[in-house]
């Protein structure tokens, strides 16, 4: 599927080239949908169904991602332009590759990614196969990232128009066979402007809230969730010691309640019993063995290598080249050299200290604007 | 669907067992019947008009089914009419003194009737489900080994499987359960139109109809529930029902009922027509697509329906792929938000998860023609071709239907 691919609505056929859309029910999607038939492609839109979000807290419809009042909006926006519309059941798929890996890693002691497994295993996996069994020429997504002609002239994925909104930190695990098939209606917009959009096309969608944080999480939180998913004897608690003299100040009721580089939230009374000048303490490590979670002073968050395991990558790399590195979503990216080592997997060094790395994370590689790679932070 | 941009193919509805489209002589009435919008309670003038609708619906049911026009009460769905037989037969008895708690049910009925014994048996009631096999076909002697007499309260088995289309020796169970002295109930919602009823000769204390599977309007169910056997509204109110289903009659969707009830007289000749037409469209897939099985086509079934089981595909894509082509057919009971699940029917008669994933279900309805059919399986063609290829599916990939693969020596 490599290499240059005529991406006009029309075929030398005459026949409307035909495009799967992934629609979860949100503006970005429904506005994605609506462009590609004004430019006159033959649309399809599936949801995949993957979460009973009957089971979890979420007001429906509320800035989830494919509850089943989210189907309806899906379905209505179809309805609209008179396109065919589906629902794909994932359910089992989407437990056994999103929230189980999801979960096993806050029992790690990491701090998960589980929209890049969805992506890898349901958007750009089963929606591929759906994709070539429904006969369509190409799938589209609502990201914000955009897909323009490389070096070699074959397509590679590029940071969105909106720099804000910028969804490619998900995208790296995409196999490059597959990126000529893809299509990101909406990558050369922004946020704004995709509301305009919605707004101008009468979508229902148009004013419904943006998805924040994880769709099956929900209000109920992290932690809540991590307990309504394991029985209780796998959340023990432990103690929490300070770095680097191990001296134990206080107990906690779980490692799943702990990410990185967090400060708020560690309970612990002692704070009063220190100076006023002393400094905060944040976490600086999880021990799921010891069940310890370490704390100290801000100034050991930061680190200048980064291991970078299961490396992936949509284009050519010269090992040791300088690349912009993300080392979590919200981060603005920092530049180090990319090192491959004998066993196969990655470090980068950086130019300066990046804060928090954390485990269960991605770093995710760029050159320029160009989406390069990217793997997982052990 | 105010705005369409993307013109649709032209539809082949082959799924009447979901339901089916209205009768043309029913459109033609809508609005007449329309007209006596009066409720049928009402002593004044405007009641007189709807109370003629329902009466001589009631009249055209009865004859329908070989039943008394007093046995005949309305209700609004199948799904009602199951839950108020079972639960109205147990609640009967119960209040009566009878102190029987046992109940048998086939494994293939429909989530009203599982659902609802389910219910009961959180109340207390036995519930035994007898277990069906890959025909299909309920046997005599799977019920004979479970009723018990004296603890033994009720049966229930319906008389046409929505799924596969076999036709369950209902006659022969009745009189198993009457023998025990224990009540039978038939779920008997896919029958209409497709067969001959006569639930006299069934023999049956309690059956289940609706309108929708029979071209008049939704909204309008039957249950019958003989002279002299024991009864509890489901849902209380006024007299409505002669004080056995509470609630204003929906008379358009009754008259409607009624109406094709009346046409009682076509069902051998609508009948034949399906039978040719399927029998036409399962030799044509059998012989020029590979592998090919029908589930339960060994038993006796109605002449609409074929449950086919395709290996190398799956039944939502399949599902998907046909729509698109404009055909509408079914993979089994579709869930509210339209994603399907396997069939537990095909579940429960023996077939793996894979089989009933790949499953498909077609029902043939009165004003289906042989040319429809032929598009059909041009279309299914084509499409199982495209799913096999990209699967890299092979003859005789599947140990289930390598042997008819290789009799047949044929390669699509």
């Amino acid at each position: 599927m490599t290499g240059f691919v005529d991406r006009s609505p029309i075929g030398p056929d005459g026949r409307r080239r035909r495009v799967l859309v992934a629609m979860s029910g949100g503006v970005d999607s429904s506005v994605a949908a609506a462009l590609l038939v004004e430019q006159g492609y033959d649309v399809v839109g599936v949801t995949m169904q993957v979460w009973d979000y009957t089971s979890c807290d979420i007001e429906e419809g509320n800035g989830t991602c494919c509850s089943s009042l989210d189907v309806d909006d899906a379905r209505s926006v179809a309805d609209r332009f008179g396109f065919s519309f589906y629902v794909a059941n994932c359910e089992a798929k989407f437990k056994a590759s999103v929230i189980d890996p999801f979960v096993e890693g806050y029992l790690k002691g990491q701090t998960p990614l589980p929209c890049v497994n969805c992506n890898t295993f349901l958007k750009f996996d089963h929606l591929i196969t759906r994709m070539k069994e429904l006969d369509c020429d190409f799938l589209a997504t609502g990201h914000y990232a955009k897909i323009e002609p490389g070096i070699d002239g074959r397509p590679t994925i590029v940071t969105s128009d909106d720099s804000w909104k910028d969804q490619t930190y998900f995208l790296f695990t995409i196999d490059p066979e597959v990126v000529p098939r893809l299509m990101f209606p909406i990558g050369h917009l922004n946020k704004a402007e995709v509301r305009k959009i919605a707004e101008e096309k009468g979508l229902v969608v148009a004013r419904k809230k943006d998805s924040t944080g994880i769709c099956f999480v929900g209000n109920m939180g992290y932690s809540n969730f991590i307990a309504s998913q394991v029985s209780a004897d796998k959340l023990v608690g432990g103690n929490i010691r300070l770095h680097p003299t191990g001296e134990i100040v206080g107990e906690h009721a779980g490692i799943h309640h702990f990410t990185y580089g967090q400060r708020k939230g560690l309970g612990l009374a002692t704070r009063k019993d220190r100076s006023e000048s002393e400094a905060p303490l944040f976490v600086l490590r999880i021990d799921p063995e010891t069940r310890d979670v370490w704390v100290g002073d801000e100034s050991y968050l930061f680190s200048k290598t980064v291991q970078v395991r299961e490396p992936r990558f949509l284009g050519a790399f010269e090992p040791g080249e300088r690349l912009k590195v993300k080392i979590r979503y919200a981060h603005k990216g920092a530049y180090g050299r990319v090192l491959k080592r004998e066993d196969g997997n990655l470090e980068v060094e950086f130019e300066e200290p990046v804060r928090a790395v954390t485990p269960g994370q991605a770093a995710v590689f760029y050159r320029d604007s160009q989406l390069v790679g990217g793997g997982w932070i052990p | 669907m105010a705005h369409l941009t993307q013109s649709p193919k032209p539809a082949i509805y082959l799924d009447h067992n979901a339901t089916t489209p209205l009768d043309p002589e029913v459109i033609a009435r809508l609005s007449a019947w329309a007209l006596d919008w009066g409720n049928p309670s009402s002593i004044h003038q405007a009641g007189r008009g709807p109370k003629a609708r329902l009466r001589d619906a009631r009249a055209s049911v009865a004859r329908m089914i070989g039943a008394n026009p007093l046995e005949v009460i309305f209700t609004s769905c199948g799904s009602e009419s199951n839950n108020t037989a079972l639960v109205g037969a147990l609640s009967a008895l119960k209040a009566s003194g009878d102190k029987r708690r046992h109940v048998l049910a086939s494994s293939l009925e429909h989530p009203s009737v599982k659902r609802t014994l389910e219910h009961l048996s959180e109340q207390g009631y036995e519930v035994e489900f007898v277990p069906a096999n890959r025909s299909g076909l309920m046997r005599v002697e799977d019920f004979r080994a479970r009723i018990r007499s004296g603890e033994t309260a009720l049966v229930s088995c319906m008389l046409v499987n929505n799924e596969t289309g076999v036709v369950q020796p209902v006659k022969e169970i009745a009189e198993l359960a009457h023998a025990a002295n224990a009540l039978m109930h038939t779920d008997a919602v896919q029958a209409l139109g497709k067969m001959p009823v006569d639930l006299r000769d069934l023999g049956v204390d309690y059956a289940s109809f609706a309108g929708h599977k029979f071209y008049a309007v939704r909204g309008a169910a039957v249950l019958f529930v003989k002279r002299s056997s024991p009864f509890q509204p489901l849902i209380f109110g006024g007299a409505q029902e002669r004080h056995r289903r509470g609630g204003t009659e929906n008379t358009l969707a009754i008259a409607s009922l009624g109406y094709m009830c009346t046409r009682v007289g076509e069902v051998p000749e609508r009948a034949k027509h399906m039978a040719s037409l399927r029998d036409h469209f399962e030799a044509r897939v059998l012989a020029e697509i590979e592998a090919v099985s029908i589930t339960g086509g060994e038993s006796p079934r109605v002449g609409s329906t074929s449950s086919l089981l395709i290996p190398g595909t799956d039944g939502e894509t399949l599902l998907m792929s046909l729509d698109m082509e404009g055909v509408q057919v079914s993979t089994g009971a579709a869930c509210s938000s339209g994603s399907p699940e396997p069939s537990p029917v095909l579940l429960a008669m023996g077939l793996t998860r894979e089989e009933a994933q790949c499953s498909l279900r077609v029902g043939v309805g009165w004003g289906n023609t042989v040319g429809e059919i032929d598009s059909f399986v041009e279309i299914l063609k084509k499409v199982v071709t495209r799913l096999r290829d990209l699967r890299g599916w092979k003859s005789g990939s599947s140990s289930e239907s390598s042997a008819d693969a290789s009799t047949k020596g044929r390669v699509v």
